[in-house]
């Protein structure tokens, strides 16, 4: 076998993993999007049906809108609040990402020039994140309720800004490591203050990697499930949550319905993902890549 | 790099204020949040059941309730298959992601299309892939189809309603979601590893497998190390799939530690036992985090060492 | 609601369905409020208006709006918000109530088994003052009114009866080609079955795998086993406590009801195990079942619409056994939801009014003959002869076998821990099902769970609620 042969081999070999590997990932992927647009007799039927021919955008005015053939639109709207949801998990994700991003900086800087935790100290914060969550859950109800904090975004923000911030801390880290010290000893030379310093020397530099993290952890606090579901009562309801809400008994699952939620829910993670995709490689180091 | 030169502003009371500030939010929050620990250390210390009473008056118990769990084989069942759980899904996960990041190191045409796809799992809400597997693992669904048709046999395996299969199926499903993870990680590490070493050992007439295993393997092993112990801890707390789609069934073939805590907090209101259970696992995440990270430091240093060092790197 | 989005085929299709549903609405909701509605009213009166918070499941929910808007007009009362949690996880999430006692819930939709468990955690008001004051009876077919009470005390207004009759696939059950076969396999007609053997023997003729067709539909799975074992465990004379409050799951009635329950795996689909009712119910509606004893809501779900298997059934009462020497038939109504008032809620009194107002005779008959909505299912005994539920019911036939059924239904253990008993069984029993352990290895095994968890809540309660749980069976042994 001469060499290119043997190349050549190698290469079909490759491009036979990544074509085996596009179909594994995309595939469920490709069923909830077509679900989704179902009518109600193709969800479930043998053999499947891998390519619908009625396409129909009734799970979706279901689910999102609220309108259903069968029953009037005053009782749909209601008992399911989609709307609500979004706007719901939209700021709960926003908010603490938001703040776990600007302490976890902070703090990343603080780690990095002033060495403000030791080694030891920063393994030990990668801890918080390492509590499953669930093992706080029920003392955390009746804290939470003691301090009227139960069913409040305030409530959700202060867990989720806890949980998070070990990764932006670690993440942000490594983006800061990489600005030489030369940068802000020039500037302190031209008489900056710290602050100035972090924000108008530090921080655009480090822009790109900020931005990064920041949609790391908003992928996590809006994808989060169990505390959104039991520290949540009736005036906070998120995604998650009422995702899990579609499980009709009488009906069978409503698959479309939930396929249709589903959609909307994984789409705006899928559109940041692609924005993201090139700064998640470096952030996703921890520092134990040096460049 | 880290124990470079700290800048060389005046030491002072300014800094401290300054440190401060930058460590204030995060105590703070810790603070807010260190009561509900030691409720929960409370209740582990006393027997309380939320129907039986109320948790001001409960019985003091001493370590009764910890021994109660400690003697209680459920608990070590779910244990076991939580550990069982975890390590097959990060070994899984770490096989499948160094693949896909082996073969897409070097790009191609349409490289970005693929590099889009294969992180989509990760930015799929978990919820969300239960229900969407749960569609296509029936006997008679789609993921059978296919296969019948590829293997071109009745391929009629029942996916979630066997317990051996059905533990197969939940480390799938965690596999298929975290991949990307760990693909992610590998080809940071990849892409980092200087060339000219490469060019240098084909130039000496290494094979292919040497230049990987001899070269390259060594220079990855922290990255290595940081990918499976992440994976690892964040697999031996998963709740959302498993419960979605099989709730600790069929049997309790998949009712691992984070089940098993659920039910008990939330389907027995045995709180006091819930609260032992809960010390129990995060000493045991304890021990565990402390020993990966004794693994992961002594790596850091390594590389930190070589870097440190003039003229190497950068 | 925007009307933009309505497409005209939607609109006419909505249109259609309002003009079919219309007659037996304006028969039940358009006429006059009668006697036990107007004292309802005024009794309500003297609390005032309120604006309720509910904990229901929204498929629950939607047969209440318009009897919502009239009590709202006539009283004040109304139930704003509905927090849509579901069903399974409504214990759950009552419960947790107990720990944050916060009272934003006035109303738990929740299965009755929970009341022991919720009484004594103090989340429940005793309901019997209010109906007093407003001269309101509760009535149930058969024995079933004592589901609501606990201790004599009323302490939740039914909402779903939930029986389960036996259902049989007619056109096959009456098919003279698989009469005859079926009489020259076996010696004998092809008749009803009467007792749990009967029924094995006929679904296993009927078993045909290879073209899609199962002998049995009942759950097996980790949420549901236990209600089918209670139905086969009580048909045999047993009880699955002593008087002395020790567990009685390992006795020979017992053996003979875990027996009984493994034994349908030969005729069930391969996939049961892991099967709750979204999956089961399709199964059923296409006609990939054989028989099974199952919910009364999906005779309105067979009948209501068209269907694969539209008029393709017959209802009847479950089969039993003469293992104690008579033949005894059991049927089983699980989860039983009810409207049950939280005692913490500053809203209490109307909140219970307003249940009070949703359960009359009339206003329960409304909400049960929704057309499309077939959550609620009858349990008043002038739902049996109402026309308008008959219509949703499969007619004659389907309300028969509801009634008959109701008569001889029975409960899971209702005793304080309800949910801790009931995970015990259901988890040994699947472990059983799926080839895990014998089913002798599993009543043992959940006979000990039980010790423990006996233990832990005090044998002195649960002595003092067993006399309860026993007046709650049926007064007969065949239903008539």
């Amino acid at each position: 076998m001469n060499r290119r042969t043997k190349r050549r081999i190698a290469a079909a070999f490759r491009f036979g993993f990544l074509g085996a590997s596009l179909f594994a990932v995309g595939f469920p992927i490709y069923w909830m999007i077509i679900t989704s647009f179902k009518p109600d007799n193709e969800w479930f039927t043998w053999p499947p049906i891998y390519w619908s021919e009625n396409w129909t955008l009734d799970n979706y005015r279901v689910v999102w809108l609220g309108i259903q053939a069968r029953i009037t639109a005053q009782e749909a709207f209601t008992m399911q609040k989609p709307l609500q949801a979004l706007k719901h998990s939209l700021a709960l994700a926003l908010i603490s990402t938001t703040l776990s991003v600007a302490f976890g900086t902070l703090i990343a800087y603080g780690v990095s020039r002033y060495r403000i935790l030791s080694d030891r100290r920063m393994f030990n914060l990668l801890m918080l994140r390492m509590i499953p969550p669930i093992v706080v859950a029920a003392p955390l109800t009746l804290y939470y309720s003691a301090l009227n904090l139960l069913d409040t975004l305030t409530g959700l923000v202060i867990v989720y800004v806890i949980t998070t911030i070990p990764y932006t801390v670690w993440m942000t880290k490594s983006f800061i490591d990489e600005i030489p010290h030369e940068m802000e000893q020039a500037a302190e030379i031209l008489g900056a203050s710290r602050w100035q310093t972090i924000w108008e020397v530090i921080f655009p530099l480090i822009r790109s990697g900020v931005v990064a993290t920041f949609l790391f952890i908003l992928i996590l606090t809006w994808s989060e499930y169990l505390l959104a579901l039991i520290l949540s009562k009736v005036d906070v309801v998120t995604l998650p949550v009422q995702l899990s809400k579609y499980e009709g008994t009488t009906e069978g699952r409503v698959y479309g319905y939930q396929a249709a939620l589903a959609v909307g829910v994984t789409l705006p993670l899928i559109v940041i993902g692609c924005f993201i995709r090139k700064h998640l490689v470096r952030g996703f180091t921890f520092g134990m890549v040096k460049r | 790099m880290a124990n470079a030169q700290t800048i060389a502003r005046k030491p002072g009371r300014g800094l401290l204020v300054f440190k401060w500030t930058l460590l204030g939010p995060l105590f703070g929050l810790l603070l807010f949040i260190l009561p509900a620990f030691l409720l929960q250390l409370y209740f582990s210390f006393h027997s309380w059941t939320i129907y039986l009473g109320s948790w001001w008056d409960a019985e003091f118990a001493g370590l009764g309730v910890f021994r109660d769990v400690l003697t209680d084989s459920r608990f070590w069942w779910a244990a076991l298959r939580s550990l069982i759980f975890a390590s097959l899904s990060t070994l899984g996960c770490f096989v499948a992601g160094f693949a896909l990041a082996m073969a897409m190191h070097r790009p191609f045409r349409g490289h970005s299309l693929f590099y889009a796809v294969f992180i989509l799992p990760m930015l799929t809400v978990p919820v969300v892939i239960a229900y969407t597997f749960e569609m296509l693992l029936f006997q008679r669904g789609p993921i059978n189809g296919i296969l019948s048709t590829i293997l071109m046999t009745n391929v009629n395996v029942t996916w979630l309603a066997q317990p051996p299969i059905a533990v197969f199926t939940v480390i799938m499903l965690e596999i298929w979601n975290w991949t990307p993870f760990v693909f992610i990680i590998m080809l940071a590490g990849l892409s980092s590893l200087p060339p000219e070493l490469d060019e240098a050992a084909q130039v000496l007439g290494a094979s292919r497998w040497r230049i990987f295993s001899e070269v390259q393997l060594p220079l990855l092993r922290p990255v290595i190390m940081l990918a499976l112990i992440l994976r690892f801890l964040e697999a031996m707390g998963e709740f959302p799939k498993t419960w979605a789609l099989l709730q600790g069934g069929p049997g309790s073939a998949t009712e691992t530690v984070p089940v098993y805590l659920f039910l008990t907090t939330w389907q027995y209101f045995h709180i006091s036992r819930g609260a032992a259970m809960s010390y129990l696992v995060l000493i045991f995440m304890i021990l565990i985090v402390l020993l990966g990270i004794r693994l992961l430091r002594r790596e850091k240093q390594t590389i930190d060492a070589i870097h440190a060092k003039p003229g190497a790197g950068e | 609601m925007k009307k933009a989005h309505v497409s005209r085929r939607k609109f006419l299709k909505g249109a259609l369905a309002t003009a079919v549903a219309a007659p037996a609405l304006l028969r039940a909701g358009g006429a006059k409020a009668g006697p036990e509605e107007d004292r309802i009213v005024k009794a309500s009166k003297k609390y005032g208006k309120a604006s309720l918070n509910g904990m229901m499941w929204a498929l629950y929910w939607r047969n209440y709006p318009r009897l919502n808007t009239e009590f709202k007009g006539l009283t004040g009362i109304s139930m704003d918000q509905v927090n849509d949690v579901p069903n399974l996880l409504i214990p759950q999430r009552a419960m947790a109530e107990a720990i944050s006692r916060s009272g934003k819930f006035d109303i738990f939709h929740v299965e009755s088994m929970m009341i022991p468990s919720l009484v004594a955690a103090g989340l429940v008001e005793p309901l019997d003052g209010y109906m007093k004051e407003a001269g309101f009876k509760l009535e149930m077919v058969g024995n079933f009114a004592s589901f609501m009470k606990y201790q004599d005390v009323t302490y939740a207004l039914p909402t779903d009866g939930n029986v389960c009759p036996q259902f049989i696939r007619k056109d096959l059950f009456e098919n003279p080609d698989e009469q005859k076969n079926f009489a020259d396999k076996h010696g004998k007609p092809l008749k009803w079955p009467e007792t749990w053997e009967d029924e094995l023997e006929i679904m296993k003729f009927f078993h045909r795998p290879d073209k899609e067709l199962f002998g049995f539909g009942g759950l097996r799975d980790k949420e549901n086993s236990s209600f089918w074992y209670w139905m086969y465990l009580y048909s045999a004379g047993g009880f699955p406590f002593s008087d002395d409050a020790e567990p009685t799951l390992t006795t020979p009635a017992a053996e003979y009801a875990a027996d009984t329950f493994l034994a349908r795996k030969q005729v069930s689909h391969p996939e049961a195990a892991a099967w709750g009712s979204p999956q089961m119910i399709p199964r059923i509606v296409e006609g990939k079942i054989f028989s099974a004893q199952y919910w009364d809501g999906i005779i309105a779900r067979i009948e209501g619409s068209p269907t694969p298997t539209t008029g393709k059934w017959l209802y009847g009462v479950p089969p039993g056994s003469k293992f104690s020497g008579r033949l005894i038939k059991r049927a089983f109504s699980a989860p039983v939801m009810g409207l049950i008032v939280n005692k913490l809620s500053p809203r209490k009194k109307q909140a219970a009014m307003w249940s009070l107002y949703m359960t009359t005779a009339k206003n329960s008959t409304e909400v049960v003959a929704h057309p499309t909505m077939t959550f609620h299912d009858p349990w008043h005994p002038v739902h049996m002869t109402a026309p308008e539920v008959e219509k949703v019911y499969g007619g004659k036939a389907g309300m028969e076998s509801i009634r008959k059924s109701l008569l001889v239904t029975t409960p899971p253990p209702y005793v304080t821990g309800y949910q801790e008993f009931k995970e015990a069984v259901d988890k040994n029993l699947s472990e059983a099902y799926a080839g895990r352990k014998s089913g002798k290895q599993a009543i043992k095994d959940a006979q000990e769970e039980w010790g423990k968890i006996v233990k832990k809540i005090g044998k002195a309660r649960i002595k003092k609620e067993i006399p309860y749980y026993k007046a709650m069976m049926p007064k007969m042994d065949v239903p008539t």
